[in-house]
Parts: C-alpha cells; sequence; structure tokens
C-alpha cells in the first residue's frame, strides 16, 4: 500500500509483541501527526443525549483504545468518526469531527469517499454472503477502484495477505465467505475493510466473540497495521487495551473521564473513576 | 431424540400424502391415460363427443363416439398467463418490498405492510370479479387497441385485440394477486435481516442504493426464490380468478397476447359439470388427467427452483 512507503513506521509495531507487554504503548512521547480532532461533540438518539462535551484526538501511526462501561457510548462515538450515525433516524449531532482539519460534518462533504478513507470493522462479524474473494473485491467494486480482473486479485491477495488470511484460503477463494470460521471470517472483513485503503480504522470489539487465539492473532494484526493505519478500538477487555493501544480514552456516561497514554492510564490515571473502573470496583 | 423422530415422521406424512394424492389422481385418470395417449398433451380437440348416442368400444375403451381429448392449448394458456404474472410480479414484489422496507417514513410503514397483507388475503373470486368489472372494460376499451397501434410491431403484441377477456388480462389480474405475497414475504425478510450487512457495505463507501441492490436483495435471494416459487405455484393453480377473465377459450392456441385462453385450473371447473353427463365416465377422467398433468407441472416448476437455491450459493457479485 502506498502508505506505508511514505510513513515508515517510528516504533518496532508488531515484531517485539510478544517481548514486551505494556511495550507496544513505547510510542507515548512520540505522538504522530494529529489526523482526528474532536471538538464538543454531543450525540443524541432522538431525545436521548449518549455524548457529552467529547474531546478527543487521534494521532497518525497509534492505536487508541476505548474503555467504559457497557451502554457509555463508545460504539456511538466510533460510529460518529465516520457518520455511520447518519442511517439511525431521529439522530442528531452537535460539535465538530475533523480529519486532517476538515469537518467531517461540515457542508459539501463526501460522505462516501469519507467511509473509504475511514474503514470500520464491527463487533459482530459480517461477511456478505458472497465468495472470499467478492468481499475482499466489494469495497473495489462499488467504488470503481478497479478494473481488469488482474487489478482485483492483486488486491484481494494484498488484502488478504495483509490481514494474515491468505494462506488458509488463497485456495479456495471461490468459496462462500460464510464457510469461513468466526476468527477467519472477521480477519476476512479486515481484509475487506483494508482493500479499499483506508486512512483510519475503526474498530468496535472485533475480538469479544473470538477464542483467545484468534483474539492474540487480531491483536497482532493491529499492532501490524498500526505502521499504516491509525486505529481506534473499543474494547471491554483491559488487559487488551493494555497490551496493543498507545493511548486510552475512558469513557463514562457519555463523557470523556479522562485520555492518557496506557500506560499511564493503567498505572497512574488522574481521575478517581478511572481509577475505580480499571480496578474492577464496578463496570 | 424423540423430537427428530417425530419430525422425521411429519415429514414424511407431508410426503406421504403427496404420494397418495397423485397416485390416487393417476389411478383413477388411469383408462383416460391410455386412451388419450400423447394425444392429450399436443391436440387441440377437447370434444366429448355425441352425449346422446350410444357408447363406442375404441382403444378397448367405453366411450362417447366423436370424443377426443387433446389440450395443448390449456397447456399452453396456464404456461403463458402465469409467465406475464411472474415476469411482472417478481420485480414489482422486489421494488415494494425495498421500499416498504427501506423508503417509506418509519411512522407510515406499518400501515403499508398491513394493507399489503390484507391484499395477500382477499379470496381470489374478489379479484376476479374486479378484474371482470372493472379491469376488462378499461383494458378492453383503452389499452389494448392502444398497445395494438403502438406495439404492433412486436410479433405477439399484433392485433385483433379483442374484448379485453383474455390472455394479458389474466395475466395482469395474476400479478395483482400474487405481489402482495412476494412482498410480504421480502419485506419481512429485509427488515429481519437487521443492519449488518447494510452497514458493512456503507462502511466500504457503498452508497444507500447500493447497499440495498449489491448487498441486502442478494441477503434475502433465498427468500425471494422462495416466495416466487411459492406465487408461481399459486398462479399456475388459481381458478376463479382466471375463470371469470380468460374468456374461456376452448380448443384454440393463444396467438397474440389478447387472446382469449383456458387454463388448466379452470378449465376442470368450467367443464365439471358437462363432463359429468358422460355416461361412460371417459370425460370425467380425462379431466383428473388434467389435473394430474397441473401436479407434475407444479412438481418440475418446483423442482427447478429446487436447483436455483442450491446454486444460488455459488454467488460471486460480478466481476471475480
Ligand atoms: N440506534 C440506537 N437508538 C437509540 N439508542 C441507542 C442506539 N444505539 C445505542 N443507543 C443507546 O445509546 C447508549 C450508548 O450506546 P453504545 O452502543 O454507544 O454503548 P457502548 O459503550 O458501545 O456499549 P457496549 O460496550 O455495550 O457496546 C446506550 O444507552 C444505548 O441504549
Ligand atoms: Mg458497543
Amino acid at each position: 500500500m502506498p502508505n506505508a512507503t511514505r510513513n515508515p513506521p517510528e516504533t518496532g509495531g508488531g515484531i517485539d509483541f510478544g517481548a514486551a507487554l505494556p511495550g507496544a504503548s513505547g510510542n507515548e512521547t512520540a505522538a504522530g501527526r494529529e489526523r482526528i480532532a474532536v471538538r464538543n461533540l454531543n450525540f443524541y438518539y432522538g431525545s436521548h443525549q449518549v455524548l457529552f462535551e467529547v474531546q478527543e484526538t487521534v494521532h497518525e501511526h497509534e492505536i487508541l483504545a476505548l474503555i467504559g462501561p457497557s451502554g457509555c457510548g463508545k460504539s456511538t462515538f466510533l460510529r460518529c468518526l465516520n457518520r455511520m450515525n447518519d442511517t439511525i433516524p431521529g439522530s442528531r449531532l452537535e460539535g465538530e469531527v475533523a480529519l486532517d482539519g476538515r469537518n467531517i460534518y461540515g457542508p459539501g462533504v463526501d460522505v462516501i469517499a469519507l467511509r473509504r478513507r475511514v474503514g470500520m470493522i464491527f463487533q459482530r462479524s459480517n461477511p456478505f454472503p458472497f465468495t472470499i474473494a467478492a468481499n475482499v473485491a466489494y469495497g473495489l467494486k462499488v467504488n470503481g477502484l478497479a478494473r481488469r480482473r488482474s487489478e482485483f486479485e492483486a488486491v484481494i491477495e494484498r488484502s488478504l495477505r495483509a490481514a494474515g488470511l491468505w494462506d488458509e484460503v488463497k485456495d479456495r477463494l471461490d468459496k462462500p465467505a460464510l464457510s469461513l470460521s468466526g476468527g477467519q471470517q472477521q480477519r476476512l472483513c479486515i481484509a475487506r475493510a483494508l482493500a479499499v485503503e483506508p486512512e483510519i480504522l475503526l474498530m468496535d470489539e472485533p475480538a469479544s466473540a473470538l477464542d483467545p487465539i484468534t483474539t492474540t492473532r487480531i491483536e497482532e494484526l493491529a499492532i501490524e497495521l498500526k505502521a499504516r493505519y491509525s486505529i481506534v478500538i473499543v474494547t471491554h477487555n483491559l488487559q487488551q487495551a493494555a497490551r496493543i493501544s498507545d493511548r486510552t480514552s475512558f469513557f463514562l456516561m457519555g463523557r470523556v473521564v479522562e485520555t492518557d497514554a496506557t500506560r499511564k492510564l493503567f498505572t497512574n490515571p488522574s481521575r478517581q473513576e478511572t481509577e475505580d473502573y480499571i480496578t474492577g470496583r464496578f463496570g | 431424540m424423540l423430537f427428530r423422530k417425530l419430525m422425521a415422521a411429519l415429514a414424511s406424512i407431508v410426503a406421504i400424502v403427496l404420494l397418495i394424492l397423485v397416485g390416487f389422481l393417476a389411478i383413477y385418470a388411469w383408462p383416460a391415460i391410455r386412451f388419450n395417449g400423447l394425444h392429450f398433451l399436443v391436440k387441440n380437440n377437447w370434444s366429448l363427443g355425441f352425449l346422446y348416442s350410444d357408447p363406442i368400444l375404441r382403444h378397448g375403451q367405453q366411450v362417447m363416439p366423436g370424443a377426443h381429448y387433446g389440450i395443448l392449448f390449456l397447456i399452453a394458456g396456464t404456461l403463458l398467463s402465469t409467465a406475464i404474472a411472474v415476469l411482472l410480479a417478481v420485480p414489482i414484489g422486489v421494488g415494494a418490498a425495498l421500499f416498504l422496507a427501506e423508503g417509506v417514513p418509519a411512522l407510515l410503514r406499518p400501515w403499508l405492510s398491513f394493507f399489503i397483507e390484507l391484499l395477500a388475503a382477499i379470496p381470489s373470486v374478489v379479484y376476479g370479479l374486479w378484474g371482470l368489472v372493472v379491469v376488462i372494460p378499461f383494458l378492453g376499451h383503452h389499452v389494448f387497441p392502444a398497445m395494438q397501434k403502438w406495439l404492433g410491431f412486436i410479433p405477439f403484441f399484433r392485433g385483433p385485440a379483442g374484448s379485453g377477456y383474455g390472455l394479458l388480462t389474466s395475466g395482469l389480474v395474476l400479478t395483482l394477486m400474487i405481489v402482495p405475497l412476494i412482498t410480504a414475504t421480502l419485506r419481512d425478510a429485509l427488515v429481519s435481516q437487521q443492519s449488518h450487512l447494510r452497514d458493512a457495505a456503507l462502511a466500504l463507501g457503498a452508497s444507500r442504493y447500493e447497499a440495498l441492490w449489491t448487498v441486502q436483495l442478494p441477503g434475502v435471494r433465498r427468500v425471494l426464490i422462495g416466495s416466487s416459487i411459492l406465487a408461481t405455484g399459486r398462479a399456475l393453480g388459481e381458478t376463479m380468478a382466471v375463470l371469470m377473465v380468460s374468456g374461456n377459450a376452448l380448443n384454440v392456441m393463444p396467438n397474440n397476447i389478447y387472446t382469449t385462453i383456458s387454463t388448466m385450473a379452470s378449465f376442470i371447473v368450467s367443464q365439471l359439470d358437462s363432463a359429468l353427463t358422460d355416461p361412460t365416465g371417459m370425460a370425467v377422467k380425462s379431466l383428473a388427467e388434467v389435473a394430474l398433468v397441473l401436479c407434475l407441472i407444479s412438481i418440475v416448476v418446483n423442482s427447478l427452483a429446487r436447483v436455483l437455491l442450491l446454486y444460488q450459493d455459488r454467488m460471486t457479485f460480478g466481476v471475480i
């Protein structure tokens, strides 16, 4: 992918993953360029306000983890970043979400182009009921990014390799995607998202329905992908947040309690609520 | 264990009932099958013969003199009117289902869906009567003459346009009857499909329309195929509505889209009375043979659709 050559990784990425678990957050001082800036975000489902004055930034080549108790608005926040909430009738948003300095809720924004730049992986893997290859090709096809068969094939292979799935499926690309295992399906969804070359990846509890080994696989993948993308990941698994993220944001009842370097937040949080949460006193 | 056995027993009962039905029909119609031979399927000469003379012996069977039973025109009328109905109803039904599932304001949706279900529940004789009173005068006076004039260059649309009774009218009334079937089933499937496929498509940069067309609809294609089979079955077997608008043609092949026709199901009903006056019973047995052929056609159509269902998993979505 072009981004890879343009932006060499600043840290070792996933290579030394096994050796230093919290070490994945060795990035805390060397934060890259700011990609997403969220200011004073309020979000409502009808009259029910779900997000309150949220401030957040996402930098280049970082993994930002969102943690917090169920129902605190993490998914809602994530979906604000690629305007997926637009499809929910009666929802309303105030404030600003800027991608590279431009408000994505401003006038004249091309939502389709936005969603191509800001890809999303869902909690429940959701492959299309097509073949494996057709799943990966989908984004290329609807966006008219490829024409010839050879172009499709190149992107399919590259994306499946990047998602660590190529070796397992290369002989059965024409088989139904739904014949894959749960973990394979989720990695297929990642490959599908990578195929359109997004710049930022949003992951909403991508491993919550998967077994530990597959979870590890997806965590490794996230760290590898960080070299080329910015990643925002929602997780219920605090160890997971600690293992893979550079910075962590703690959400509580629709507010960001604190955002800090992961190591700092998990060892020495500034706020009492955060400490209560990460020490398991509630949530 | 017990449950599985019970289910297996129930499933086999259904199969057995079907076998018994077709079996008895076949046994009853057997003399007619022997008497008519292949003639039955390839000739257009249904005639009960001279009912007031004495029966004669032909091919070892007691029949009335001059009796022939050839029903090619019935097969043609049935298949053509059903084909028109299904070809029109599938796209209309799909469009209506998509509209109901996605395009209608949420407040209106339950009402419209309720009306569609109501339409699906209306007895067919009501459709027939409505076709007779409203559709036929309108088509016969306004639409068919215009079609003959403007579409006459297409072979099957060339005149004479007739009175309004006939093939196209039957097809249209059948369409109206089966559209609600397809719409109601497909809408339920689309609504219960939940949003995860749509979300996946949107997140990849598809527009709402593209998501609908490329992902959500293919996601319910099993239901679409299934409901189309049911609809085809209903159109093939529809009796009263067709009887009232088809014009009840006898022994003529439809040669344009306006000609009067008869279908197998409506023919059985309309001929039963006179067939019962045949002292040899051959006429009724031949009607039973018509029913048997109708059954076989339905079975063939269903089997073809099964094959389609088997292959639909191979769907590849365009290029790759
Ligand atoms: N489509 C919707 N319509 C109305 N309310 C919604 C909708 N989606 C979420 N909510 C409400 O918004 C609040 C936040 O939900 P959200 O899904 O963002 O929480 P979450 O932090 O992701 O929770 P979890 O960890 O359980 O996934 C909840 O109170 C939820 O009931
Ligand atoms: Mg959530």
